[in-house]
């Protein structure tokens, strides 16, 4: 990075408030042609408002935004696009049915009224073999995995000749192999004296590829710096803005209590074979693997959401069937879900019946009439216990942050107090406060004699949480090793392939 | 600050639809000689009362992201059928008619449940198809005759007209009664109950709703059941309200009862709005045609722009001024509660 080339994308005062929070307050930042600039900051400090309003999404209350040293307003994400500026999101857009090269050119207008089909698929070849990436322009896009379709998304960008690539938490959902993929191609971005704004919460891949490292807490810019004057524990630090002495906890050897959970060659046609394991009370078990590893599967599998069809699985030494959530949740197993939004929560509602509908029955005063004074109790008991902030617990779970739609989750499952909780992707997208809350909160339930399952693509967390870990690639069980001796290296060389026997 | 917690954004489209009530009937008597009369009033409760139930049901639908269109066919086959019925013994018991409305309209409206909730047909297909058969179960039972009024019993024809009490000459009719007590019980059903729910679980995140252990075709089947079980006692009332019953009875209600739901505040993608709400949009409308058809300024076809234009509007104003003042309710609500928590 040169910092006497004169920026490609400069924001000044910019300041935005929705209804009732102030999103961003006085924010600058400048990003140069040919840097990766990395901005953290924990969930609500007012990232995603500042790409919104970079992209053209929506706009700011005050400030200005000067592109090429030009004052630039953009009104929608389209004029933003042909000035240069365009995002990957975590979660990618694109259209399922459409094919690959369809996607690519979606937004592209100089193409003239006829689609030329041959033309268009050799320039989405050129364009992606150019990237780097290997997909085949003719598949739907429905078809592809996470970081495939993510390809799509960087590819149309890079068609459109940006000049200012945002990625906000592109590796959230990746394996680690398909994260260095993607490094390689914000490399050669770089190279191209594209400007990379790089959003993370996993602040290795935030050391490993960033050249300036920008936080934002609370909606205001706390520092800019070059990444060598930071350091991990200076950015944590400011990013929560107080100290945090151990970013995980330690974990700590626990009783492990008797067998509750006993699954023996677990098998869904085309999906995962060959699963095996026990779960004792208090035991954290976690689940590893890379994206395609199909540990969400066997999740959905052992809460009867995708019932297996081979194997046995025992649960206090009875045969079970699990062929519905009905079922699996009468039987004391509960699954949080990684989709939120999907199959999480029912946005509309409001936080008090999200909290008791799965175990509605127990509220129930006959005739079917809701005790609706016992359901208020139980929700405010959850409220305080796991500090879920929210105005009142009537506010829809819709309008809440992430983090708290993500603690509303947490309560409503707790709620059916489960023998065996089955967590996947606890602390996806939510941020490092609130993450270790969650941590604490798992630790403690498995010390009162949960078994807990936790699914999770962040290995630290998952090596810090878990007593054993079991590591799955595309579908197949490839060991189960110890936490306590389990390094980042050893889960991942299993992930990876090298199969060894299980521990 | 207590009076501004108590108003609910879902409390205030009531209130709205209340106001506009008033409003239409101000305007209206302006306009209209001596519009402002105890003749309004019975003629528009005596109508209300039907589509009022039938919007109901139609509610229970929407609420699960499905709709109803078959509603206006089961509504002219109960009629005819059960008038069929009475005309041939005329001994019959009035509540056993009541039943064997209710019992077949829920028949045909577990035939459509059936076909959405097991067989996985979007409802709008099932029900397009069933509104088409249904009717023309109806012309084949009916061979074309008409019921005829002469030939139904005595009962029956005094049911209209019956009386709960009289304030001078403003009457309060046993079927308007019905009615109020169908608002109260289902209003309760969808409030308080698990069944009410588990609808609006279902119809604001269905896999949610599927994770939570809910048997989500059943509670689909059972909305679909509940909606023509309405449908067949506002069957019952239309026979009771008009006599002659020919082949065409019922048609266009279909769609009077989307209209009555839209316009009282149900979101029709499912997951919010109240049977309150339905009952006073089905008041409304109703009110709005009556009036319309005695203000002899406006031609028959505008009648029916207007209705339009009404759907559009109040469509619009919930997605426009009822998210600002959503938004505007939680400012207040945010600000009533000092953000203790906080660190």
């Amino acid at each position: 990075m040169n910092s006497t080339v004169p920026p490609i994308l400069e924001v000044q005062g910019l300041s935005k408030r929705f209804d009732m929070t102030q999103a961003l307050r006085d924010v600058s930042l400048q990003l140069h042609p040919g840097e990766i600039h990395a901005l953290v900051g924990e969930n609500g400090a007012g990232k995603s408002t500042l790409i919104k309003i970079l992209t053209g999404i929506q706009g700011a209350d005050e400030g200005e935004m000067r592109l090429a040293g030009n004052p630039v307003r953009l009104a929608n994400s389209q004029e933003a696009q042909a000035q240069g500026v365009a995002a990957i999101y975590q979660e990618p857009m694109v259209f399922p049915d459409l094919d690959v090269a369809e996607n690519i050119f979606i937004s592209h207008r100089n193409r003239g009224a006829w689609v030329r089909w041959g033309k268009m698929y050799e320039d989405a070849e050129k364009i992606l073999s150019d990237l780097g990436m290997n997909l085949d322009v003719r598949a739907p896009a429905s078809g592809l995995t996470l970081a495939s379709q993510q390809a799509v998304e960087i590819a149309k960008a890079i068609s459109l000749n940006v000049k200012v690539l945002i990625m906000d938490e592109p590796t959230a959902s990746l394996s680690n192999h398909e994260v260095e993929q993607l490094f390689k191609v914000a490399r050669k971005l770089q190279q191209e004296n594209v400007a990379v704004l790089f959003i993370s919460h996993r602040l290795d891949e935030v050391f490993e590829i960033a050249d300036r490292i920008t936080v934002l807490r609370d909606g205001q810019h706390i520092s800019t710096r070059p990444v060598a004057e930071v350091t991990r524990e200076s950015l944590i630090q400011e990013m929560v803005g107080r100290e945090v002495d151990q970013f995980y906890a330690s974990r700590q050897a626990r009783q492990r209590g008797k067998r509750l959970l006993s699954v023996r060659n677990l098998g869904r046609e085309a999906t995962f074979s060959g699963i095996q394991f026990d779960l004792h009370e208090g035991e954290v078990l976690g689940f590893a693997g890379l994206v395609g590893s199909r540990r969400t599967d066997v999740g959905l599998a052992l809460f009867g959401i995708q019932p297996a069809d081979s194997g046995t699985i025992e649960l206090e030494g009875q045969t079970v069937t699990l062929t519905n959530p009905r079922i699996a949740q009468k039987l004391g197993l509960a699954y949080m879900t990684e989709d939120r939004r999907k199959l999480g929560l029912a946005m509309p509602l409001s936080i008090t019946s999200n909290i008791t509908l799965p175990a509605l029955g127990r509220y129930l005063a006959g005739l079917g009439f809701i005790r609706t004074d016992q359901e208020r109790q139980t929700a405010e008991e959850y409220k305080s216990r796991l500090q879920i902030k929210a105005p009142t617990l009537a506010h829809e779970v819709g309008k809440l942050s992430g983090g708290n739609q993500q603690k509303v989750m947490f309560s409503k499952w707790l709620n059916t107090q489960p023998k065996v909780f089955i967590l996947d992707e606890p602390t996806r997208g939510i941020d490092v406060g609130a993450k270790a809350e969650v941590h604490a909160m798992v630790r403690e339930l498995a010390e009162q004699g949960m078994a807990i399952l936790c699914i999770s693509s962040d290995l630290p967390e998952v090596l810090a949480m878990s007593d054993r870990i079991l590591v799955m690639r595309e579908g197949r069980q490839m060991g189960i090793v110890d936490g306590a001796t389990a390094t980042q290296e050893s889960v991942m060389s299993l992930a990876m392939g090298e199969s060894r026997e299980a521990a | 600050m207590n009076a501004l917690q108590g108003l609910r954004p879902e409390k205030l489209r009531e209130l709205v639809l209340l106001l506009l009530i008033v409003a239409v009937l101000v305007f209206f008597s302006s306009m209209i000689e001596n519009y402002l009369n105890a003749r309004l009033f019975n003629r528009v409760s005596a109508s209300v009362a039907l589509m009022a139930v039938l919007a109901i049901g139609q509610t229970m639908v929407v609420l699960t992201r499905n709709i109803d269109l078959s509603v206006g066919s089961i509504v002219g086959f109960t009629a005819y059928f059960v008038g069929q019925q009475l005309s041939q013994n005329n001994e019959m018991h009035p509540v056993l008619a009541i039943v064997m409305a209710v019992g077949v309209g829920a028949l045909m409206g577990g035939i459509n449940g059936v076909l959405v909730a097991y067989c996985r047909i979007p409802s709008i297909i099932v029900t397009l198809g069933t509104m088409a058969l249904y009717r023309t179960l109806l012309v084949e039972y009916s061979d074309a005759q008409t019921v005829l009024t002469v030939n139904l019993p005595r009962w029956l024809l005094n049911l209209p007209s019956l009386n709960v009490f009289s304030i001078d000459r403003l009457h309060l009719r046993v079927m308007v009664l019905g009615m109020i007590a169908v608002v109260v019980l289902f209003q309760i059903l969808l409030r308080y109950t698990s069944f009410g729910r588990k609808l609006y679980a279902i119809g604001s995140n269905p896999e949610a709703a599927r994770m939570a252990g809910f048997a989500n075709q059943r509670i689909v089947l059972s909305a679909f059941l509940l909606c023509g079980a309405l449908a067949g006692l506002t069957g019952f009332m239309f026979l009771a309200r008009f006599g002659n019953i020919t082949v065409v009875a019922g048609i266009g209600f279909e769609l009077k009862s989307v209209a009555a739901v839209v316009v009282g505040g149900v979101n029709i993608f499912g997951g919010s709005g109240s049977v309150v709400g339905a009952f006073l949009g089905a008041a409304l409308i109703d009110l709005l045609e009556n009036s319309l058809i005695r203000w002899l300024q406006i031609s028959e076809f505008w009648r029916d722009a207007l209705l339009g234009l009404l759907i559009l509007t109040s469509v619009a104003t919930d997605s426009v001024i009822m998210k600002r003042f959503q938004g505007y309710w939680a400012r207040k609500q945010a600000q009533a509660v000092p953000e203790t928590q906080e660190r």
